[in-house]
Formats: C-alpha cells, sequence, structure tokens
C-alpha cells in the first residue's frame, strides 16, 4: 500500500471518529445545547469530512458535506436559528453523510440518491430562507480551489487581438508596515522574482525619514524590478499573492507602450562588481532623483486594473477575536497502535501467566518451605504477574461510546418505521470496556432498542390515553458494577404482558401450564430457544431472530442477561459483562471428579454443610440455612449431568453464590482447591455453547478447567426448565 | 569632529522585524561618533531593518561623520545587494 | 540542516498528507493537534515555517496565530493557513491575526511545498 492509499485509510478511520462526534453533538443540540461551542463542533466535524474527502477526489461526499456545510456556517454565524425543525433536518443529513463516507469507502454500492437529494434541498432552504440561492453558492465554491485569478479580456472586447506575451515585466513594489508584520519579507519577493528569471532590481529610498524620525515598523522603501522573463501576469502576480493587501504593486509589461512608463537612466544593477566604490551619498542621491515618489497611475494599463484593487488598504487591520474556545483539558497524549501488536502482548501475558501458575504449583509439590526465598520470590512474580496484565488489558479497554453513538440513528429509523416518538436518553458513554466486548455489544444492543421501541413502547395515541407525554423514552446506560460492566436498556412503555407471555410459553411448550412462577421468572421467559414466533416477531425489532439470540450471544461473552418489567410503567432489560474476555479471578473446585472455576465475583462465602442446616422441602432439592435463611443448593455435578445420583451435601462443599439480581444460592461441590487468576481460553472454538458453563480455562498443571456460569445454574435450578446441559464433544 | 574613538557596533544574526527597533536605538544611541557596525554574523537580513541601516547611513552623512559597514559576512553581501541596496567595497567602506 | 515546518491540524488525514508532501520535499516536520498544542509545540520546539488549520477544537487558527504573535520568539516566523475556505472573511480575518499566506485545499502537494518555499527565510 502506497503512502496515500495508506492516508486514505486513515481518512476513512477519521471519518467514523467525526461522524460518531457529530452524532453526540447534534444530540446535544437536540437536547437543547444550542450554544456556539456546540454548533462549532458539529461545523468542524463535517468540514474535516469534507477537507479530506476534496484531497482524494470523492465529489459526491463533498458536495453534500458542502451543503451541510454551508448550513452549519449560518448556524453558527447566528443568521439561522438553530430550531428544532433545523435539528431535525441536521440529524437526517447526518444519517446521509454516514451513507455517503460509506459509498465513497466502497462498502454500500451507492447513496440513496432521492434521499440525499432531499436532504441537499431541504438544507439549501434553511441557509437560504426560500430566497435565490444563487449567489451565496457561487461564492461558496471557492471552497473547492477556484480563484479568480486572470481576466479574460475577451469576453469584453471580442474583437481586440490576444495580448502579445510580454517579454518581461515590470514591477514596482512598495511594501507596507502590515506586510512584514505578517512575516512577510521583500527580500523573499526579490527571491521569487529572481527565480522567474534574470532580475534588475532598484531601490527607492526617497521616502525615507531621518533616523530619529524613522517610524521602523513602516515600509518606506520602493523597488522597481525588470524581470527579463516571458512568463505571464498570474504568475507574476503569484509571488505577490499573500501580500497584494498589504502592498502597493503595479505590474507593466516590459515593451509596453510606455504612456505611464518612467525611464530609468541607468539601470543600477542588483549586483555591483566587488571594488566598485561608489560615494553613499552621491548614490542615494541619484536614486532620488530617478525614482518617483507616486507609484504608477493605476488606469494606464488594463493589468494594472487589478493590482490597484488589491492596493486598497485592507480594513481588517483590527485584531478580531478567536472564536471563543472554552478552556478544556489538554488532549491526552496518545499513539496508535497496530491491534495485532496488542494482542500479541496479551497472549504473550496470558501465557505468563499461566506458565507463573505453573512454576508456583511445582514449587509447592517440590515441598520447599512457603518462607522460602524462592516461594516470597515468586510471590512477588505472581504480583508484578499481575500488574503487567492489568496494565495490558488496560491498553485495550475502550468506552463503549463508539457503539452506543450509533443508536440514535437506529432510534430514529426505527420510530419512524414504527410511528412512535422516541427520544433516547444515554448515559455512561465513557464507560471502558476491552475493545471485543466493545465490539460484540451493537448487536445485541441494537436488537434489545428495537424490541424496546417496537414492542415496549406505545403509540402515542396510546400513550396519551394512557395519561403519559406522546413521547416515549428509552434510556441506554452503561456502569461497572462489581468488576463487571453492566449495560441497562430501558423504556417508560407498556411493561410486559405476562398473560400473554406465559401463554405462548405453556403453549410452546416451554413450561407447564400449571408451572407457578413468579413475575420475574414470567419475564425472563422471553429469552427461552423457542419463544419468539414469526407472528410475535415484527419486521423491526425481530428479523427472525428471538430474544434466546440475544441471550446467547451475550452469554459467549460470558455475560448475563435478565430482564425487569412494570405493567404500565416500562422495562429495563440488564446485560452484566466481564470487563474482559482474557481473565477471571476464579475459585478452582472439583465436582465428580471435573475441575470446575467458580467466578470470584459471584462468590459470597463457602462453608461445609452440617446436617442440622439443611432442610428438604416437598421432596425438592434441599436448601440450606445462611445467616438466618434458607438458599437453595444446587447439586452441580448433577445438574451438569456428571453424574446421575445426588451427593450427600455433608459430604462436600457449599459455595453460596449471589446472582446478577440478587439471588442467592449454594453451589454443591465435592472441595475447593484455591483461588487463582485464569487465563479464558477461546472459549467459542473449543466448546459450543453449554447451559452452566461460561467459558474453559487451561490451569497452571496443564489441566483444563470449565468456569461456571452461576446464574444459569441458578436458573435452572429454580425454573426447572432445562434444556439440553451434555458436554459438547 | 569627533573627538572620541570609533564605536563598534556588531549587528544580531538575525536583523528582522523584530530587530529593527533595537538597531535603531543602538544606532541612535552612538550618534555623533564613528561608527563600524561590524556586520560579520548577519545571516538573514530584512527590509525593515536594511531602512533602519540606510536610514543611519544617510544620518551620519548628514552629521559628516564616518559611518563603515565593516565585514560584511557573505549571507549580509548578497542580501544587501539583492535589495539593490548601494554597493561598499570589500573593506566595508562606505565614504 | 533541513527547515523545521510545524503543522497545526485536528484532521489525522491532513496531519498525514501534509507530512507526506513535506517530507518528501525535504522539510522536518513536527505536528500539533489545534492551536494549544500547536502554541507549546511552538514554544518547545520551535518551527522554521508554521503551516495552520482555522477550524480547530480549543484554540481556533485565528487564536493560534495571534497567540503566536504575541511572542517574542514567533512575532516573523511565518505562518501559513491552511483551509478549505478561501473566501475574502476568512483570509482578511488570518491577515489581521497575523497570517503570512494561505494554502487552499484541497491542495496540490507542489503547490503546498512551492508555498512553504515562498515564505521561508
Amino acid at each position: 500500500m502506497d503512502a496515500f492509499e495508506a492516508i486514505k485509510v486513515t481518512f476513512f478511520q477519521e471519518c467514523d471518529e467525526l461522524l460518531a462526534e457529530l452524532e453526540s453533538k447534534l444530540m446535544l443540540l437536540e437536547q437543547g445545547q444550542t450554544d456556539l461551542e456546540t454548533i462549532n463542533a458539529v461545523f468542524r466535524a463535517v468540514h474535516s469530512v469534507k477537507g479530506g474527502a476534496g484531497a482524494f477526489g470523492l465529489e459526491a461526499l463533498v458536495r453534500f458535506a458542502h451543503v451541510f456545510e454551508t448550513l452549519m456556517d449560518e448556524l453558527r454565524a447566528g443568521r439561522k436559528p438553530c430550531d428544532p425543525v433545523t435539528i431535525k433536518t441536521l440529524l437526517r443529513a447526518s444519517d446521509v453523510l454516514a451513507d455517503h463516507v460509506q459509498a465513497a469507502q466502497g462498502l454500500v454500492p451507492e447513496v440513496d440518491e432521492a434521499r440525499s437529494a432531499g436532504l441537499v434541498a431541504e438544507m439549501e432552504l434553511l441557509t437560504h430562507g426560500g430566497e435565490a440561492p444563487a449567489p451565496v453558492v457561487e461564492e461558496d465554491e471557492d471552497d473547492f480551489g477556484f480563484t479568480p485569478m486572470a481576466f479574460d479580456m475577451a469576453l469584453d472586447e471580442p474583437l481586440a487581438p490576444l495580448p502579445e506575451p510580454a517579454s518581461g515585466w515590470r514591477i514596482e513594489l512598495r511594501p507596507h508596515g502590515r506586510m512584514y508584520a505578517s512575516a512577510n519579507e521583500t527580500g523573499l519577493l526579490l527571491r521569487e522574482l529572481g527565480r522567474l528569471g534574470p532580475t534588475t532590481v532598484v531601490l527607492d529610498d526617497s521616502q525615507l525619514p531621518a533616523l530619529d524620525a524613522l517610524a521602523v515598523e513602516e515600509g518606506w522603501l520602493a523597488w522597481t524590478v525588470e524581470l527579463h522573463a516571458a512568463v505571464d501576469e498570474a504568475t507574476v502576480r503569484e509571488v505577490f499573492d499573500f501580500v497584494e493587501a498589504d502592498c502597493d504593486l503595479t505590474l507593466t509589461p516590459l515593451g509596453a507602450p510606455a504612456e505611464a512608463d518612467f525611464v530609468f537612466e541607468e539601470e543600477g544593477p542588483a549586483v555591483l562588481p566587488a571594488g566598485d566604490d561608489l560615494d553613499i551619498a552621491a548614490l542615494l542621491a541619484r536614486v532620488q532623483g530617478e525614482a518617483v515618489a507616486e507609484p504608477l497611475a493605476p488606469l494606464s494599463a488594463p493589468e494594472a486594473a487589478p493590482a490597484a484593487a488589491a492596493a486598497v488598504p485592507t480594513p481588517a487591520s483590527t485584531p478580531a477575536p478567536a472564536v471563543a474556545s472554552a478552556p478544556t483539558a489538554p488532549a491526552p497524549v496518545t499513539i496508535r497502535v497496530d491491534l495485532d501488536r496488542v494482542d500479541r502482548l496479551i497472549n504473550a501475558v496470558g501465557e505468563l501467566v499461566i506458565q507463573q501458575a505453573m512454576l508456583s504449583q511445582r514449587v509447592l509439590e517440590s515441598g520447599l518451605a512457603r518462607s522460602s526465598g524462592i516461594a516470597l520470590g515468586l510471590e512477588d512474580l505472581e504480583l508484578l504477574t499481575r500488574e503487567i496484565q492489568d496494565s495490558v488489558m488496560a491498553i485495550r479497554a475502550q468506552p463503549v461510546k463508539s457503539v452506543f453513538q450509533r443508536m440514535p440513528r437506529l432510534v430514529r429509523e426505527v420510530a419512524d418505521m414504527t410511528h412512535k416518538q422516541v427520544r433516547l436518553v444515554t448515559a455512561g458513554e465513557d464507560t471502558e470496556v476491552d475493545k471485543t466486548v466493545v465490539e460484540r455489544l451493537a448487536e445485541p444492543i441494537t436488537h434489545m432498542l428495537r424490541n424496546a421501541i417496537d414492542h415496549g413502547l406505545e403509540t402515542p395515541a396510546e400513550r396519551l390515553a394512557a395519561g403519559k407525554s406522546p413521547e416515549g423514552t428509552v434510556r441506554l446506560a452503561a456502569l461497572h458494577r462489581s468488576g463487571r460492566i453492566v449495560i441497562e436498556i430501558s423504556d417508560d412503555g407498556r411493561g410486559i404482558n405476562r398473560e400473554r407471555v406465559k401463554k405462548i410459553a405453556v403453549d410452546k411448550d416451554l413450561i407447564a401450564a400449571d408451572a407457578v412462577l413468579s413475575d420475574e421468572q414470567v419475564d425472563n421467559l422471553i429469552f427461552l430457544p423457542g419463544f419468539s414466533t414469526a407472528d410475535a416477531v415484527s419486521d423491526i425489532s425481530g428479523r427472525g431472530v428471538g430474544m434466546d439470540v440475544v441471550k446467547r450471544s451475550i452469554h459467549a461473552l460470558g455475560g448475563r442477561i435478565s430482564i425487569s418489567s412494570a405493567p404500565g410503567k416500562g422495562s429495563t432489560f440488564t446485560l452484566s459483562l466481564p470487563l474482559t474476555l482474557a481473565v477471571l479471578d476464579g475459585m478452582v473446585t472439583t465436582a465428580a471428579e471435573q475441575t470446575l472455576i467458580a467466578p470470584l465475583p459471584a462468590i459470597v462465602e463457602s462453608l461445609t454443610p452440617q446436617a442440622a442446616d439443611l432442610h428438604h422441602v416437598g421432596g425438592l432439592d434441599p436448601v440450606i440455612r445462611f445467616r438466618d435463611t434458607y438458599v437453595p443448593v444446587v447439586d452441580v455435578a448433577l445438574v451438569m449431568g456428571f453424574r446421575d445420583a445426588p451427593m450427600d451435601p455433608t459430604q462436600g462443599i457449599a459455595v453460596i453464590v449471589e446472582t446478577e439480581s440478587g439471588q442467592r444460592a449454594a453451589l454443591l461441590l465435592d472441595a475447593i482447591q484455591g483461588q487463582r487468576q485464569v487465563v479464558i481460553k477461546s472459549l467459542e472454538t473449543n466448546y459450543q455453547q453449554v447451559e452452566g458453563v461460561a467459558a474453559a480455562t487451561i490451569l497452571g498443571d496443564g489441566r483444563v478447567a470449565l468456569i461456571l456460569d452461576v446464574d444459569t445454574l441458578v436458573a435452572i435450578r429454580r425454573s426447572g426448565v432445562r434444556s439440553d446441559f451434555k458436554l459438547a464433544s | 569632529m569627533s573627538d572620541a574613538a570609533p564605536v563598534v557596533l556588531t549587528l544580531s544574526p538575525v536583523l528582522d522585524l523584530t530587530a529593527a527597533e533595537p538597531l535603531k536605538a543602538e544606532l541612535l544611541a552612538h550618534r555623533g561618533r564613528v561608527l563600524v557596525v561590524d556586520a560579520s554574523g548577519v545571516e538573514r537580513l530584512g527590509g525593515l531593518c536594511l531602512q533602519v541601516l540606510l536610514s543611519a547611513l544617510s544620518l551620519w552623512r548628514q552629521d559628516e561623520i564616518n559611518l563603515r559597514l565593516a565585514y560584511p559576512s557573505d549571507s549580509f553581501s548578497e542580501q544587501w545587494a539583492a535589495f539593490g541596496a548601494p554597493a561598499f567595497d570589500s573593506e566595508g567602506a562606505l565614504a | 540542516m533541513s527547515k523545521t515546518v510545524l503543522t497545526v491540524d485536528d484532521s489525522r488525514t491532513m496531519r498525514d498528507m501534509l507530512l507526506l508532501a513535506l517530507e518528501e520535499a525535504g522539510y522536518t516536520v513536527i505536528q500539533a493537534v489545534d492551536g494549544v498544542d500547536g502554541l507549546e509545540t511552538l514554544a518547545a520546539k520551535g518551527a522554521d515555517v508554521v503551516i495552520t488549520d482555522i477550524n480547530m477544537p480549543r484554540m481556533d487558527g485565528f487564536g493560534f496565530i495571534e497567540g503566536m504573535r504575541a511572542d517574542p520568539n514567533h512575532r516573523t516566523t511565518p505562518v501559513l493557513v491552511l483551509t478549505t475556505e478561501s473566501d475574502a472573511e476568512k483570509k482578511s480575518r488570518a491577515r489581521a491575526a497575523g497570517a503570512t499566506g494561505w494554502i487552499v485545499k484541497p491542495f496540490d502537494p507542489v503547490k503546498l511545498v512551492d508555498a512553504v518555499r515562498r515564505v521561508a527565510a
């Protein structure tokens, strides 16, 4: 890939960031934060997309961005109000801008031209307020780099002969003080003229005051340069491009009629031979006598007209105030690192953790005293390894913002399709989680948002009838809770129709008709495989996929999902995911000779069950007394199919766990081996989805161990709903 | 005319906008003295300092006191000449 | 010794393009992401020529140029304004702030290098 292509890749990456920024700022506008800085931020994002697109000749993108930018320019200048109607248009325009970026990237075949053209028309109408847009647009075309420079005289005088190419130019230059103040320099202008061809330079210091009266930052000198090169006027004028407003400049073709010309008796060559001993006073006198104080009469030659216009003193000599820039925290210093490199590092550190664990185990087995130097050194090594691992994981951590920022568009589109009024509120966009987790969050969140709008929210009419605001609110929030990231999606809609859900579950044989279920258990039935049906799933939220698929994809990430609902008030989906897919603090246990890892965050306590604390209620699994209450006992080996008969609880050990929703249960296991940090190995490739198992790991001694999914285990035990629990081969 | 010994004034390497006002002040501080302006260290000569130097030459001339631009560096000579400014000989004598 | 150009632009794409064109022409390039960063970088490292964008967060190009000019060390450092807006108002504001010249985006690398050469002492 050549450098240019590499920059193009950068450009599209940057576009993604800019579009995300655009989206989030437009959201602020929508929420009424229409301050100048927010409007400016929107302008900048569109402007940057346009700037890069121009560099790569992405014309359709440039054209659309240009119209967008022009409207933003009106808004930030305060010439047009940033009202709700305009903001709605801007939001839709940002969607189409994103489409244009995708099309330019070749990700989608082409943009919906009608939609794009419609928005262009809409934005132009807003920009020009219904008036004929012609003059403004014409001016704006300058943006594309066309600067009128040469005059085409033939248009006015069709019969005039083409001007003979001049053999050279006489350039008369009188710099103003402002020219020097902008760090332009006469010497450099003369040098540039010298690059065009041979020159003779004559200095005029007739206006120069005496030293004690000299205002040193004003321009008092003038130069006349004869350039002997057959170049066109534009080429010469280009040298003075930056300074035309800050100097008097006259260009006359050499050999042109000398009506306003001055004849210099002596050329005054720029470079005099060494030893040419001239008297300075005499020289000054001579130059004074030759030079003319006033610049050439501007009307003498057609070419002089633009120069005369340019020579008008610039009106903008007062310093313009900088655009208000809120003092914000300095941008953090960052480097961009190829993800492969980070992943190699993470893998290596993962191996390091395993090696360190194995080494510790060997040392332990060798019978060395715990206080021995080697054992103590190993402890330090473990701490250090842990620290390295944390630091490495932090490299991969990213805010969920990138996913959250895609959602407003989705919400708008689903709201349009379902004819509902929806306000999306987001919180916790800066919550960080492993990059892989961030990437895989998009799909389940998308699905649940669709679901919330399509099924959760009522139509405006229904809401009004229920005494609610016609506009429904969907809230998307992220937060950290006990070492995991929690995503909450809540709506203020109608809540789950439990009667209907229960009926569907019974009809589909998912539960017994006489099953006694708590409200919460009923709500969670919607996650059962096979619950969703074609008629329960609309185009929008379903796309033929049920909530069970969402649940499965969350499980694949080692996450859990639950729902709580209040009839008439709304529902909340709660997703909980590990912060990283790579490591886990676990308790190593055994059950029926299988090594199982219980995630440490879920564990409350472990105890040895006493017969007196155990009770059998109605012939079901026993419950155990724990801190003045009774919690159900889950015989893990039995539930997972490792053993056919239940074990005697007093022969094992009970690990009290708490689920995401706060329910407690006692996992009955054979023994506890200890605590350790485990590296999660590719859970999806090695194992098919097994209920009760979240992932797998390799222990220090090389054994494979399964990591328990506490919530699922407890849910299986409580609901009595069972599916296929066999370990995949 | 002047009874004091010649004063040597060494020019800064960069004679740009920022150097113009100090240069004027320095020169004026030596008004009435025979002045040797040492241009040996000059790397860059801008239009504004050129004005100051030319104006000084004219003032000293008017006072009928000698002011010499001496030991010009190559850069100074080249840029001085490129401005079309009056020449001085290899010794730097100007009068 | 090659001349150093400081480029101040919030767009990574633009910074990369400037880098490519200027390094090819033999300049040493240092970069900053906005006006504030630009002033800090200039104070810390200095530059022979500065190229700055106008629309930037935190401190825009006008503020940056004014800040530069307020520093005696950089009153005469040439600064070129890089912007798609070539209209008279932007130019005159940039000039009032102390800009030496401008480059119209999308820029032709040859013209860019040409403009830098024109203002570089």
